[in-house]
C-alpha cells in the first residue's frame, strides 16, 4: 500500500523523518518495503525567466538564452528549442544538476558559445499530460508565468512528495487505507488523530425517490447504500486529488471517477458511480445471477455468470458484477447527468472465489477480498459527497437507500492484566495498558481489576485477550521481552523414533561407503513413466496429479524415484562429471483410489545410483550387501523383472518370501530415453519394509580358540549353475566345521569347454573345541565334491 | 712361536679394523677362527712347544684369540648397525605425495542442517514428529484458523491435487495432528517437506520445514524468546542475539518474526543482512487459543508457542550459499562439498 506523506498529514501532525516513522511502524508491525521520494529523481532544477533571448552566431537552430532564477545574476544557456520566447518561465536545469533519466548537466561549450545549464522538456521531467498539462507539448515546458524564479521545480511539478510503501499483513484489512494507516502514525507518534472532512449540503427539495430504488435478494450482500447526484458536471478534479492518485499508481480520469478512487484509497471503501440514464426502470437489483448470463464489463471481457456469483442489475439486465467490476456502458460519460453512487460491502468470500472464477481483478475486489467492516460504507458515501459538494461536481439529492443485514453491534472484550502476563510473560503496568489500547481507539473501562474494551467497529480481528496482548506488546515493545526457559517446566522425554534411529543409521551406512546424499522434487514429468520403459498397466502410472503446476516437467506426484535418480545421473554425465554415488531417501505417492479422493499413501523409498569406470553391477551389489549386514538382514537375490533395469544384469532384493528392493544395470533402451550413454546403475528398495526386517544387533559370538585351515578347490561345472547353486550346496554339505566358503575366481576357456566353467572355491574350516585334524578335513572334502557332482554334475579339476 | 702369534695376531687385527662389510668380517671369521682357520693351526702347533714354555705360549694364544674374537663380534655389530641405518635411509618416501583413499560420502547440506536443529531441540525435550505431505485443507488451514476464502491464504499459494487435498504449505499442519491425538504437555519439532508455487534464486516450490511447538501449563512469549535464543546462539555462536518484530499468521496471537544478529558480520552491518545487521530466520509466536479450542485443548488451562523455520534458508546463511536452485541440482561438485 502507498502512502503518500502528505495524505497522512491530513489527519495526524508528523515531526518526525518518514526514516523514522518507518522504524516505528516497523515495530508496530507494519513493514515498510520502501521510502520512496518523488523528488529524488530530479535534481537542482528550478523555474527561471527568459530575459535576454539571441541567435546563436554559429547556428541557425540555437539560441542563447540569459536566465533568471531569482539570483543576482543572470545564468547564459543555449537551447535547441524553438518553442522559447523572452519572459517564458520554464524549467532550468543549473550546473550539476541531475534529470529522471539519468543525465547530469553540467556547464560547457555548444558550438563555441559557453552554456551553464539546460532549459527542459516536460518529458526530460518524466512528465505525462495527464500529471501536468503542457508536459505533452514538444519543446520546452512552459510555466505559470507567476510561478516565484528559482522555486524547485518538484515543488512545482508537485513531486516533492514522500511515499511510504506500507506492507500489510491479512489480518489489518482495515489499513488498506490513508485513514487506517493515519489511526496506527498517530498511536506510535502518540499525537490526537483528525477526523475526516465531512461536511456538503443536499437539495431538500428533492428526494432520491425520485431517482433509483434498492433491491437486495441476496444474503452475499450484507449493506448496500445508493445516493443520487443530479446536475453532474464531467470535468478534471482539482490538482491535488490528481496528484495523489498519481503517486498511488491511479491514472486520473475525471472528476467522478477521480472521486471514487481517492476515497477507495483514503477510507479503503469500494465504491461505484452508475450513470443513472443507464438504469431502467429506476432500479437496482442486487441478486444471484442466472447460470450462463453474460456481461460485458469495463475491461471489454465477456463473463459467463454462475448461479454462485452476484450481480448488480436493473430489472432485467446485469449492470456490473457485484464488488469487482462495472459492465461496460453503466459507467460515467462526458454527457452524464445524474450519478447513483453505490458503497456496499459484500461477502469476502464471495468476492474471492468469483474474481478467481471469473479471472476478474479490480481495485475493489482486492479490498473486498482482504475484508470490509460495516461502518465504512457511510464513511465513504459522506467523503464522497463532501469531495461532489467541494468541487461542485453537482447537486446531492437528500435521503438514501439503505439494506444493512445485521445491526451495527459494539463488542467487547474482557481482560484481566494477569491474562495478559500469562501470555507475554511480562508485566505491563495498568496505566500502560490503558493508555495504549486509548491511543488505538479502543475505550477502556476498569472495574475490579478487571478491563472491558470497546472494540473499534473497523477492528473485526480483536476477539480476545491474546489480540489485546499483541496490541499492547507490538506497542510497549517486543524489546520489552525477556528469554526465560521453560519456568515452569512439566518434563518431557524428546527424541527420535526408532524409524529416525533407523533412518539415520542408513543414511550414515551408504555415506560410509562413498556415496552422497542428493534431494529432488517430489513432482516430476509425466513422461517419466515411458522414459522408464513402464508397461502400460503398471501401477506406478497412477500417479497425482497436480492442477496448478509450475509446469508440465514438475506436474505429477512421483510414483518411483528412479526417474529423478537416473536424471541427476544424466545431469552430471552432460557437465563432464565422470564419476559418483548418490542416494536419496524420499517419498513416493501411492493413490489407493483414482480419480483420488482420500489421502495417499506415502511411501518412503532409497534409491541409490552409481556411475562411473569402477562401477558395475557387483559393486552396486556389495553396496546392497553391506547395508543388509548393517541392518542384520540375510537376503536372496533373484532375477527382477523391472523393466527400467537391464534384464540379464539385474536381481531382487529378496527376505523370507517379500522382495523389498531391486538393483542393477539400467536397461540400454531407458539410457537411451534420458541420453545418456555409459552404463550406470541403480537400486530402489521401500525403507519401511527394510525398517521392520532390521535388527539392532545379532547375538553374540564366541571368539574361535582354535586354529582354521583353509582349503581352496577348483570345479569345472556348466555355465548355468549360478555361484548360489554352488555355495548351498557346498553350505549343506560342509558339516558343522565348515566356517565359510566363497568364490574367489571363475574361468571360461574353450579349452576347457565352450559351455563349461572353473570356479575356483575357498573354504575355511574350523573346530569350536579342538584343533581339526587333516583326516577329518580331507573326508569333508570328499563329502562335498560327491555332492557337487550328483547336484550340479561338478568335477574337480 | 711368540714371533708368529704377534705377527698373526698384528694381521688379523689389521683386517677386521679395515673391515667396511659384515660379509668382508665372515670372512676374516673362517680364516682365522674356522675349523682350518690360522688360531686353530697355531693351537695344533702348541704340542711342538718346549714343554717349560708351554703354559705361556698357552695363556698368550689363548688371550690373543680372545681379544680378537670379541674386537671382531664388536666390529660385526658395529657394521650391522651401520648396514640398517643405511637401509632405512634408502626406503625413504616421498612423504608428500597424496594418500590412498576410500571415497568418503556424505549427507546433504539440507540434512546436516535440519540434523544440527533437531539434536538441539532433542536436547530439549522436544519429540520429532512426521505427518502426511499431501494434505487436507481441514489440516493445513481449517483447522489453523485459516477458513475457505480467507485472506490469509495469499500468504501461501498452493499447489492444487483437488478441492480438498494440497500439497502441504507448511509443516504447522502437524501442531494440529499431534494436538488432536496428544494432551499436554506437548513438545514436538516436526521436520518436513513443504510446497509453494514459487520459483527463484530465494525460493523453491519444494523446500523444508521444521515447526516447534510446546503446550503446556503459563508457556509465555518469554519462554519462546529463551528457547530461539538456546537455538541460535547453539547453531550459529554463542554471541548471537534475538530479535522480535511484529507480524501475523491465523494460528498465533501475538505473532512475531525473529530475526538473529548477522552470523557473518556479528551486527555491525554486511552484504548480506543489507546492512542492518540482523537477518530474519523464522516466524513464531503464542499459540492462538482458537487453535487450541480446535483440537480439543483448554485454552483457559493451557498455552503455547509455536514457531517454523526453512531449513534451506538457515542452510544458505549458515553455508553461505547464494542461490537456493543449487540445492537441488545434485550435482556431484556441490554435493561433495559437505561431509
Amino acid at each position: 500500500m502507498k502512502v503518500p506523506y502528505s495524505w497522512l498529514k491530513d489527519f495526524v501532525e508528523i515531526d518526525v523523518t518518514p526514516e523514522v516513522l518507518a522504524d516505528k511502524l516497523v515495530k508496530a508491525g507494519f513493514e515498510v518495503d520502501s521510502i520512496i521520494y518523488d523528488g529524488e529523481q530530479c535534481k537542482n532544477v528550478v523555474t527561471g525567466r527568459i530575459e535576454e533571448l539571441v541567435p546563436h552566431p554559429d547556428s541557425d537552430h540555437m539560441v542563447i538564452c540569459q536566465m533568471n532564477v531569482g539570483q543576482d545574476e543572470l545564468i547564459q544557456i543555449v537551447t535547441g528549442a524553438s518553442n522559447v520566447a523572452v519572459g517564458d518561465v520554464v524549467p532550468t536545469a543549473l550546473h550539476n544538476s541531475h534529470l529522471p533519466n539519468g543525465v547530469n548537466i553540467k556547464k560547457g561549450k555548444l558550438r563555441g558559445v559557453p552554456s551553464n545549464g539546460m532549459l527542459c522538456s516536460g518529458e526530460e521531467l518524466n512528465l505525462t499530460e495527464e500529471e501536468f498539462p503542457g508536459a505533452g507539448v514538444y519543446g520546452i515546458l512552459q510555466l505559470d508565468k507567476n510561478l516565484p524564479l528559482g522555486m524547485d521545480i518538484n515543488e512545482v511539478i508537485g513531486k516533492n512528495d514522500v511515499i511510504l510503501d506500507v506492507e500489510i499483513t491479512a489480518n489489518r484489512p482495515d489499513c488498506n487505507s490513508i485513514i487506517g494507516i493515519a489511526r496506527e502514525v498517530a498511536a506510535v507518534l502518540n499525537k490526537p488523530l483528525k477526523n475526516l472532512d465531512i461536511d456538503y449540503k443536499e437539495d431538500e427539495t428533492d428526494s432520491i425517490e425520485n431517482y433509483v430504488d434498492v433491491d437486495v435478494r441476496t444474503e452475499n450482500c450484507n449493506h448496500y447504500i445508493a445516493k443520487a447526484v443530479k446536475n453532474v458536471v464531467i470535468k478534471d478534479s482539482p490538482s491535488y486529488i490528481q496528484k495523489r492518485l498519481i503517486s498511488c499508481g491511479i491514472r486520473p480520469i475525471n472528476n467522478i471517477v477521480d472521486i471514487t478512487n481517492y476515497v477507495l484509497l483514503e477510507v479503503g471503501q469500494p465504491t461505484h458511480a452508475f450513470d443513472k440514464n443507464e438504469l431502467k426502470d429506476g432500479i437496482i437489483v442486487v441478486r444471484q445471477a442466472e447460470n450462463g448470463e453474460v456481461i460485458v464489463t469495463l475491461d471489454e471481457q465477456e463473463n459467463k455468470l454462475k448461479d454462485s456469483m452476484i450481480v448488480i442489475a436493473d430489472k432485467s439486465n446485469p449492470i456490473a458484477v457485484a464488488g469487482i467490476m462495472g459492465g461496460l456502458g453503466s459507467g460515467i460519460k462526458e454527457n452524464t447527468n445524474t450519478v447513483v453512487f453505490e458503497s456496499a460491502k459484500f461477502a469476502r468470500d464471495y468476492i474471492r472465489r468469483t474474481s478467481r472464477e471469473l479471472k476478474l481483478y479490480s481495485d475493489s475486489s482486492q479490498r473486498f477480498e482482504k475484508g470490509i467492516d460495516y461502518i465504512s460504507q457511510n464513511l465513504a458515501m459522506d467523503r464522497i459527497l463532501t469531495l461532489i459538494y467541494q468541487t461542485n461536481s453537482g447537486t446531492i439529492v437528500s435521503g438514501k437507500r439503505e439494506y444493512i443485514d445485521k445491526p451495527n453491534n459494539v463488542r467487547f472484550v474482557d481482560f484481566t492484566s494477569k491474562d495478559i502476563t500469562k501470555i507475554l510473560g511480562i508485566v505491563i503496568s495498568d496505566e500502560q495498558i490503558t493508555e495504549i489500547l486509548e491511543s488505538l481507539q479502543f475505550k477502556i473501562t476498569e472495574n475490579n481489576d478487571i478491563f472491558t474494551a470497546e472494540i473499534p467497529l473497523y477492528r473485526e480481528d480483536i476477539i480476545n485477550a491474546n489480540d489485546i496482548s499483541e496490541e499492547l506488546i507490538r506497542m510497549y515493545g517486543y524489546d520489552h521481552i525477556q528469554s526465560t526457559l521453560f519456568t515452569n517446566p512439566a518434563q518431557t522425554q524428546g527424541g527420535k523414533t526408532k524409524y529416525q534411529q533407523f533412518e539415520d543409521k542408513l543414511k550414515k551406512t551408504l555415506c560410509g561407503m562413498g556415496i552422497f546424499e542428493g534431494i529432488n522434487y517430489s513432482f516430476i514429468t509425466p513422461k517419466a513413466f515411458d522414459m522408464l520403459n513402464l508397461a502400460s498397466d503398471d501401477s506406478r502410472r497412477n500417479a497425482i496429479k497436480l492442477i496448478n503446476p509450475l509446469g508440465e516437467d514438475l506436474s505429477v506426484m512421483r510414483t518411483t524415484l528412479a526417474h529423478s535418480m537416473i536424471q541427476s545421473i544424466g545431469n552430471n554425465l552432460a557437465k563432464s562429471v565422470p564419476a559418483g554415488r548418490i542416494f536419496e531417501v524420499a517419498r513416493t505417492y501411492i493413490p489407493k483410489e483414482m480419480p483420488i479422493v482420500n489421502q495417499p499413501n506415502e511411501v518412503e523409498n532409497l534409491i541409490i545410483g552409481t556411475f562411473g569406470e569402477n562401477e558395475d553391477f557387483y559393486t552396486i551389489k556389495g553396496i546392497i550387501e553391506n547395508l543388509l549386514d548393517v541392518f542384520c538382514i540375510d537376503a536372496k537375490y533373484t532375477r527382477a523383472t523391472e523393466t527400467y533395469l537391464h534384464d540379464g544384469r539385474s536381481a531382487n532384493i529378496v527376505v523370507g518370501k517379500n522382495i523389498i528392493g531391486k538393483f542393477g544395470e539400467v536397461h540400454p533402451r531407458v539410457l537411451e530415453n534420458y541420453g545418456i550413454n555409459q552404463r550406470i546403475y541403480i537400486a530402489e528398495i521401500e525403507l519401511e519394509k527394510l525398517f521392520k526386517l532390521a535388527k539392532e544387533f545379532r547375538p553374540y559370538v564366541n571368539i574361535p580358540k582354535y586354529p582354521a585351515v583353509d582349503r581352496d578347490i577348483a570345479i569345472l561345472v556348466d555355465k548355468s549353475v549360478t555361484a548360489d547353486d554352488i555355495l548351498s550346496t557346498i553350505k549343506k554339505t560342509g558339516g558343522k566345521i565348515l566356517e565359510s566358503e566363497k568364490i574367489f575366481d571363475i574361468y571360461t576357456s574353450n579349452l576347457i569347454g565352450a559351455n563349461n566353467k572353473s570356479v575356483a572355491i575357498s573354504m575355511t574350516f574350523r573346530a569350536e573345541d579342538r584343533t581339526l585334524k587333516e583326516e577329518e578335513i580331507n573326508s569333508q572334502i570328499e563329502r562335498i565334491l560327491k555332492s557337487l557332482e550328483i547336484r550340479l554334475g561338478a568335477k574337480l579339476r | 712361536m711368540q714371533t708368529i702369534i704377534q705377527k698373526i695376531k698384528e694381521e688379523c687385527s689389521n683386517l677386521i679394523e679395515n673391515s667396511t662389510l659384515t660379509k668382508e668380517l665372515n670372512d676374516i671369521r673362517i680364516k682365522f677362527f674356522g675349523k682350518s682357520g690360522e688360531f686353530t693351526n697355531l693351537m695344533k702347533g702348541l704340542k711342538d712347544v718346549p714343554k717349560e714354555d708351554k703354559p705361556a705360549v698357552g695363556k698368550m694364544l689363548n688371550d690373543c684369540k680372545k681379544n680378537l674374537e670379541a674386537k671382531l663380534e664388536e666390529k660385526i655389530k658395529e657394521l650391522e648397525l651401520k648396514e640398517k641405518d643405511k637401509k632405512l635411509k634408502e626406503e625413504e618416501l616421498d612423504i608428500t605425495l597424496s594418500g590412498k583413499r576410500e571415497d568418503v560420502g556424505g549427507l546433504h547440506v539440507l540434512s546436516l542442517v535440519r540434523n544440527e536443529i533437531v539434536d538441539i531441540f532433542t536436547g530439549l525435550g522436544f519429540t520429532v514428529s512426521d505427518g502426511p505431505e499431501i494434505e487436507t485443507d481441514y489440516f493445513c488451514f481449517q483447522m489453523l484458523n485459516i477458513p475457505k476464502d480467507h485472506p490469509a491464504r495469499d500468504m501461501q499459494d498452493s499447489f492444487f491435487i483437488n478441492d480438498n487435498l494440497i500439497l502441504r504449505t507448511q509443516t504447522s499442519s502437524m501442531q494440529v495432528r499431534t494436538m488432536l491425538k496428544q494432551q499436554p504437555p506437548i513438545r514436538i519439532v516436526n521436520p518436513g517437506k513443504v510446497y509453494r508455487v514459487d520459483s527463484d534464486a530465494t525460493h523453491s516450490p519444494m523446500f523444508q520445514q521444521i515447526e516447534g511447538l510446546v503446550v503446556d501449563k503459563n508457556v509465555t512469549l518469554c519462554d519462546l524468546k529463551g528457547a530461539l535464543e538456546l537455538f541460535a546462539k547453539t547453531l550459529f555462536d554463542k554471541n548471537t542475539e534475538v530479535r522480535f518484530r511484529p507480524s501475523y499468521f491465523p494460528f498465533t496471537e501475538p505473532s512475531v518474526e525473529v530475526d538473529v544478529s548477522c552470523p557473518f558480520c556479528g551486527g555491525k552491518g554486511c552484504n548480506l543482512c543489507k546492512g542492518t545487521g540482523w537477518i530474519e530466520i523464522l516466524g513464531a509466536g503464542i499459540v492462538n487459543p482458537v487453535v487450541l479450542e480446535n483440537c480439543g485443548i483448554d485454552s483457559k488451562e493451557y498455552s503455547g508457542f509455536a514457531f517454523g523455520m526453512g531449513v534451506e534458508r538457515i542452510a544458505m546463511i549458515k553455508y553461505g550459499i547464494p542461490d537456493m536452485r543449487i540445492l537441488f541440482s545434485n550435482d556431484m561438485r556441490f554435493l561433495k562439498q559437505y561431509k
